[in-house]
């Protein structure tokens, strides 16, 4: 259809026109600049151009920083998708290795004595996975439970962890359930911007798009929850990836403490 | 009335009736930032709220007006029936099946990702094929508009096509290349990983597609406002267009300019290149032509249209133009608003000074300016245009859709410009509350304040726009329907098949993808980096 000379030179000019944009674009972009930011990084021409391009690692612009830094961990746990996956399978070595965890964390999860023990049973296994591992990593302290993580491999654990997470949480009786107070509600909910408390529901809440490590709350000992939270204020319980719990403890007051303890402790669920 | 009639009408009213809940909402997500206490907030309500919100607004409003208006140019400025009404309607059925698929998963709060994503945030799967069908809703209406203008070429051979239907195909045949990057990142990356499929997903590969789409999408949204300036307002304003070939050019360059350039949203990200960034910056720079070229061309129509009316010396044309239209008076509003808009768009494709407003809230500001009041401004002043012939009633009171349009130009100024003050001083994007006893954050109170009370004259000016259109039901009949394009000053008799057609301008796309998106997305197929842990927000684990 475009036999007309008159297109012809559409065609040609309206290349030209757009490729030689590129193509100042890309000598400019590819090699001028390279070359003279990398002159000022103390970069050969090459190793400059490469970087630009990404065909290198490190700025084009700047010297590869070198660090000499160790970092301590707070956790040596490290999350893949093989893991998660694993997580989500009970298997027949979980019910034997949790033969040595019934004393105090009850035969299905439900502990024994919720002042002293935590309910293990329908807890995220993620949640359960890191908190073995740290405990045998020493990074959650515990005279209890160190010894008994130590032993356990990662498979054990993982299979451990799987296996208690099956179970249905403790049901408890809505006797047990008092109407919590207006702040706390708020706490759990909204949190506190004026201490930069983030609400708790957005990391601990059913569908929340927290950290995936969270535990659950709802249904687990009041003592417990207290005991930890307190835990995490003055710093003896330090296992927490960014600080993001000693962070949220540490401007809580004794009250709230009690308060909070005391609202997960029941079926409230959000 | 004629099938592309009613389809407009429906696609309009499905549009701006999500745009009036979205309003609300903003108002609300204003009020939230705000000093003020306000009601219903918590964690998950604000972020599904903000999801909604862009979901409507840049989704379902946009697309939805798109729709209506091209199928009304099609068959106004070609003067022939529309092909295929039904699957126009099987279009406008799929895309609201898919609208109120997306709500209902939002307000159920399993989908508060935001609407462009963010993997590996992942929600229910229902939000994304939500989405899908809205598009594949819309591919109808482009593949619709392509026919159109093929059959019409065909009866009518060598003459140029109408400059409205040019333009209307220009955006269908970007939308088609636009939205090939964010249906590839749903169909291979997160609808597998909102479905369980997939574990991982990686990040920087879902971040270049989607911005293949993210820029592009832009001028999917204004170019309904293009439209207007080149084929109405001249019209309007009592003139003649200056020049029918600058609008052509200016189409064509949208097309290309607006696809091999979306890195300039990835500058802060580690995973692209310095120099595909810098490339792709170049390309977006030449997007300034042809917005100086529409400048000029409607400046110089108007100053046409201004003699005309008897204006004289250097600036009496000005004063001299029919302010009281409310077409004429949009256009003035919203170029000011492109102004503001256009020079805050100069910061953020700038590296340096991307650095400093990324993340904060100078963004959230800059986008609002430019698309909800450039453009949202202009598909009033275009509803306001087409109500006459669509409901054939001529509208009630010129001084209300007058006093809606400034409330929402004065709206804009005062919840934007602090907006982009605040964004200056540092203040955070994507964050529902912010801590206001820390003395730094108390003093932008004020600010956000001044902000929120823009968002309310918004909210005014909205409803407004909503009982203006109902008010013709009360307008009395007119059975004359007003020539609403404008002819140029010399009319084209044969334009070159370059500027007739998308051939040309087509392959020279697809070498620019190629060579501008080609490594930046070949790259994570040979390094092949780990991906990041899918993060569901709809259930936990
Ligand atoms: C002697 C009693 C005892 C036995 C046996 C025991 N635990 Fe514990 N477990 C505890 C105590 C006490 C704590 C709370 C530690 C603290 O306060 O930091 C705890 C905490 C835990 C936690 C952390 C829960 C949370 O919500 O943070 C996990 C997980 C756990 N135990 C798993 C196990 C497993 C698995 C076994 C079996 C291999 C086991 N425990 C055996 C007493 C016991
Ligand atoms: C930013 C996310 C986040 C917020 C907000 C948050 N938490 Fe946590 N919380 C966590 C994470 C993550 C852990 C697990 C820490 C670890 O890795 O050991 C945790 C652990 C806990 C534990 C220990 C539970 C156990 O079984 O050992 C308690 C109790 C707790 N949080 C209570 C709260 C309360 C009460 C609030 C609100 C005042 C809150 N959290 C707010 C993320 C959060
Ligand atoms: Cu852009």
């Amino acid at each position: 259809m475009s036999t007309d000379p008159l297109d012809r030179p559409w065609r040609l000019w309206a290349s030209v026109a757009i490729l030689s944009v590129f193509v100042f674009s890309v000598l400019f972009g590819f090699v001028l600049l390279p070359i003279i930011q990398g002159r000022g990084a103390g970069l050969d021409a090459f190793e400059s151009i490469c970087r630009a391009l990404g065909l290198r690692p490190g700025s084009p612009a700047a010297p590869q920083p070198a660090s000499e830094a160790k970092a301590q961990p707070t956790t040596r746990v490290a999350w893949s998708a093989e893991l998660m996956q694993a997580l989500d399978r009970p298997s027949a070595i979980g019910a034997q290795l949790a033969a040595a965890c019934t004393a105090c964390h009850g035969k299905d999860g439900r502990s024994v004595d919720p002042k002293l023990y935590p309910d293990l049973a329908g807890q995220s296994a993620v949640a359960l996975y890191k908190q073995l591992n740290d405990f045998k990593s020493g990074s959650r302290l515990s005279a209890v439970m160190a010894p008994l993580a130590q032993p356990l491999s990662e498979e054990q654990i993982v299979a451990v962890s799987a296996h208690f997470a099956a179970f249905p949480v403790r049901s408890l009786p809505p006797a047990q359930m008092p109407a919590p107070s207006e702040a706390i509600e708020r706490l759990v909910a909204r949190g506190d911007p004026t201490r930069a408390i983030a609400a708790c529901n957005a990391c601990h809440g059913e569908q929340s798009g927290g950290p995936p490590e969270a535990p659950r709350l709802t249904h687990q000992g009041a003592q417990y929850l207290s005991a930890q939270l307190r835990a995490f204020k003055s710093g003896e319980r330090r296992n927490d990836i960014y600080s993001r719990m000693r962070n949220v403890a540490a401007v809580l007051s004794d009250s709230e403490i009690e308060g909070l303890a005391g609202f997960y402790s029941t079926t409230f669920t959000y | 009335m004629t099938h592309a009639r009613r389809l407009a009408l429906a696609h309009f009213w499905i549009g701006f009736i999500a745009f009036a809940i979205a309003l609300v909402l903003g108002v609300w997500q204003m009020w939230v930032r705000s000093p003020l206490p306000a009601p219903f907030l918590t964690a998950s309500t604000y972020f599904s709220s903000v999801t909604a919100h862009g979901t409507a607004m840049a989704y379902v409003l946009t697309t939805f007006t798109v729709m209506g208006f091209g199928y009304y140019v099609a068959e106004t400025a070609l003067a022939r029936a529309l092909p295929a009404p039904r699957w126009a309607w099987t279009g406008f059925w799929l895309a609201l099946a898919g609208t109120l698929m997306a709500v209902v998963t939002i307000f159920s709060g399993r989908a508060a990702v935001l609407f462009t994503f963010y993997p590996p945030l992942i929600a229910s799967v229902f939000y994304y094929i939500g989405l899908v069908l809205v598009v594949a809703g819309s591919w109808i209406w482009c593949v619709l508009m392509i026919v159109a203008m093929g059959q019409w070429k065909g009866a009518n051979p060598g003459r140029p096509v109408p400059l409205a239907m040019f333009a209307t195909v220009a955006n269908a045949v970007m939308w088609l290349w636009t939205t090939v990057g964010v249906t590839l990142e749903l169909l291979f990356q997160v609808i597998p990983a909102a479905l369980g499929l997939k574990a991982q997903i990686d990040v920087g590969l879902s971040r270049t597609l989607f911005s293949w789409t993210l820029h592009a999408v832009v001028y999917f949204w204004l170019i309904p406002s293009y439209i207007a300036f080149y084929t109405m307002v001249p019209q309007a304003a009592g003139g003649r267009l200056y020049s029918d070939t600058m609008g052509r050019l200016t189409f064509v360059l949208f097309l290309i300019y607006s696809l091999p350039v979306g890195l300039h949203h990835l500058l802060m990200d580690p995973h692209q290149s310095n120099a595909f960034k810098f490339l792709q910056v170049a390309l977006t720079a030449l997007v300034s032509v042809p917005t100086l070229l529409t400048v000029f061309t409607i400046g110089a129509s108007l100053e046409i249209a201004g003699r005309l009316r008897g204006g004289r010396g250097l600036f009496g044309w000005i004063g001299a133009l029919p302010w009281e239209r409310p077409l004429v008076l949009a256009t003035g509003l919203a170029f000011l608003m492109l102004a503001f808009g256009g020079f805050g768009g100069l910061v953020n494709m700038s590296y340096g000074m991307n650095a400093m407003v990324h993340n904060t809230s100078w963004v959230t500001a800059h986008f609002h300016l430019i698309f909800g009041g450039t453009v949202v401004i202009m598909y009033f002043a275009i509803a306001y245009t087409l109500w006459p012939s669509l409901t054939g009633r001529a509208a009630p009171s010129l001084a209300a859709q007058r006093l809606q349009l400034w409330l929402w130009f004065i709206g804009m100024l005062v919840m934007t410009l602090p907006w982009h003050y605040l964004g200056l001083l540092g203040q955070w994007r994507r964050v529902a509350t912010f801590n206001y006893a820390d003395p730094i954050i108390a003093a932008w109170g004020p600010w956000v304040i001044v902000s929120l009370v823009g968002g309310l004259i918004l909210l005014v000016s909205g409803l407004l726009f909503v009982r203006n259109l109902l008010q013709f039901a009360i307008g009395r009949a007119s059975h004359v329907p007003a020539e609403v394009y404008a002819t140029a000053v010399h009319p084209p008799l044969r334009v070159p098949a370059a500027l007739n057609g998308f051939r040309l301008w087509n392959v020279l796309v697809l070498v620019l993808m190629l060579l501008a998106y080609g490594y930046p997305l070949a790259q994570f197929f040979i390094i092949d980096p780990p991906g990041a842990l899918v993060h569901r927000v709809d259930q936990r684990r």
